[in-house]
């Protein structure tokens, strides 16, 4: 279980590391001050395990931020994050172990050159064995529908394969929860209906899920729950039908059939 | 092309990287100590055998492109002269000898680099280099071979940005300007990424590295290599 209490994050005083997409660098060193924007605020959230949780929330409403205090990468300025009832800051490699994280940009995630090579990578740091690794690299690769493609060039791939293997990289750590932070961003249909399946596949084999998005079409029917957040508090926690009715007026896309009329 | 690793199933990908560290090495030192033509034929064949032992071809060395021209310009710049003559013969061919020595130390990498995977270079340093300079040699490698593509691609995306809003009618001056700024920031943007995505990742100093293993061929390699550096050192003692 990943249990947030009460977490803030502030970031310095500059107005573009509120962004999504640029958080995770610019924490204060000094643990927080009470100064920069605060881009989540006073956060409580459990999420046990085997839960499909969808994080949802406009652009810069914290939702990055948030899910990377849960391995660690994000210090809260406040507050804890506890990881299968240890703090996170206690053992930020069992956290990252338990945690596996798929970035909103593959590219910013994949650090070798070829797929196994970067499907090992996370294994390789933890110091195992190498049969274990292999036979983590081959499973995770499976999982992904990406059997037999160790030694493709991961800058030959296509977008939605790149996602895949990052997802795998995840995998290949055995988290007992597995977080995307926006998995459908610059997708095409198919490659969409592919991670969708493979997260679909995954939360169904017992592995906790946390898909992080603004826009809830295509995750609303595999969520057991959703957490919106506004100006980095959370502004819905909610079972998905009882949710999407005041999403759209945070921001966050819903399917059609929910949507308000005009 | 890319400057990156080609999985292929050529000799040279069999080999043990530590072996084709050893020829590289080996290879260098005998392009340092033999610089006459008749050396450098010499070792022109040997570095067109290595690049052939990786699969590689021609196009293996698009991404050396970019050096070429300080290559070119070297003995131009050496054979120049303040006053008269205006042009030293003498100094320019020995600068071409000199540049030319360079172009084959690149194909001999290029073949290096082509048949190796990033992480078995990591593995043959930090084996080779004890302790805690081997693994720094060693992660700076695999940074260098990760972040290098990334950083050319940054700089092309930039050059294409300025040349979509009618930049390319700039000076050059101007584009050079622009481009460099744009490089630098989205270089920094990637290493706080890159950064992030490999402490997500566990990074770890000293990680499982890939199993190495020095076949009957690697002896051959590494005899070779050993060879070459040893005749170099002949030309000094």
């Amino acid at each position: 279980m990943i249990r947030a209490s009460g977490v803030t994050c502030r970031y310095g005083a500059r107005a573009g590391d509120r962004s999504d997409g640029a958080a995770g660098g610019d924490a204060p060193p000094d643990g927080g001050s009470a100064t920069g924007i605060v881009a989540v605020d006073d956060v409580t959230l459990s999420i046990p395990d085997g839960e499909f949780l969808v994080v949802a929330g406009p652009n810069g409403s914290g939702k990055t931020t948030l899910v990377r205090t849960f391995n660690g990468l994000v210090r809260p300025d406040v507050g804890c994050v506890s990881v299968n009832g240890r703090r996170v800051e206690a053992d930020l490699v069992a956290a990252r172990a338990a945690v596996g994280m798929v970035f909103q940009d593959p590219r910013d995630q994949l650090v070798s050159a070829t797929v196994g090579g970067d499907v090992a990578f996370g294994p390789e740091n933890l110091g195992l064995a190498r049969p274990e690794i292999d036979r983590r690299v081959r499973e995770a690769l499976a999982a992904v529908n990406m059997t037999g493609r160790e030694d493709a060039r991961i800058d030959a791939l296509s977008g939605g394969e790149r996602e895949r293997v990052a997802i795998a990289g995840a995998l290949a750590m055995e988290p007992d929860h597995l977080v995307c932070d926006e998995p459908f961003t610059g997708l095409d249909e198919p490659a969409r209906r592919s991670v969708l399946d493979r997260l679909r596949a995954l939360h169904r084999a017992g592995t906790s899920v946390v898909v992080v998005t603004h826009d809830l079409r295509d995750v609303c029917a595999l969520a057991d729950r959703v957490v919106a957040l506004s100006d980095g508090r959370v502004a819905v926690d909610a079972p998905p039908e009882v949710a999407v009715t005041r999403l759209p007026a945070l921001g966050v896309r819903v399917p059609d059939r929910y949507r308000p009329k005009p | 092309m890319t400057l990156s690793y080609v999985p292929d199933g050529s000799p040279a990908h069999r080999l043990d990287p530590r072996s084709k560290l050893a020829v590289q090495v080996g290879f260098a030192a005998a392009a340092y100590a033999y610089t006459t033509p008749r050396g450098l034929a010499a070792l022109t064949v040997v570095a067109v055998v290595c690049l052939r032992l990786a699969g590689g071809g021609p196009r293996s060395l698009w991404a050396y492109r970019f050096a070429l021209p300080f290559l070119v310009a070297a003995p131009v710049v050496a054979g120049a002269t303040l006053g008269a003559p205006w042009f030293r013969v003498d100094r320019a061919v020995e600068t071409s000898l000199a540049s030319y020595r360079v172009l084959l130390v690149f194909v001999v990498a290029a073949a290096y680099v082509r048949s190796t995977p990033v992480r078995d270079s990591r593995a043959a340093i930090q084996r080779t280099v004890p302790g805690r300079a081997g693994a720094f040699l060693g992660v700076g490698v695999a940074l260098v071979f990760r972040f290098l593509p990334l950083l050319r691609r940054d700089l092309a995306t930039a050059r294409e940005a300025v040349a979509a809003r009618g930049g390319d009618a700039l000076p050059v001056r101007d584009r050079m300007r622009l481009v460099a700024v744009a490089g630098i920031n989205r270089a920094f943007g990637r290493a706080d990424r890159l950064g992030t995505a490999l402490s997500a990742r566990c990074f770890a100093w000293n990680p499982t590295l890939p199993p190495l293993a020095f076949g009957r061929v690697d002896a051959l390699a590494l005899g070779f290599g050993v060879g070459l550096a040893v005749v170099a050192l002949a030309t000094v003692v």
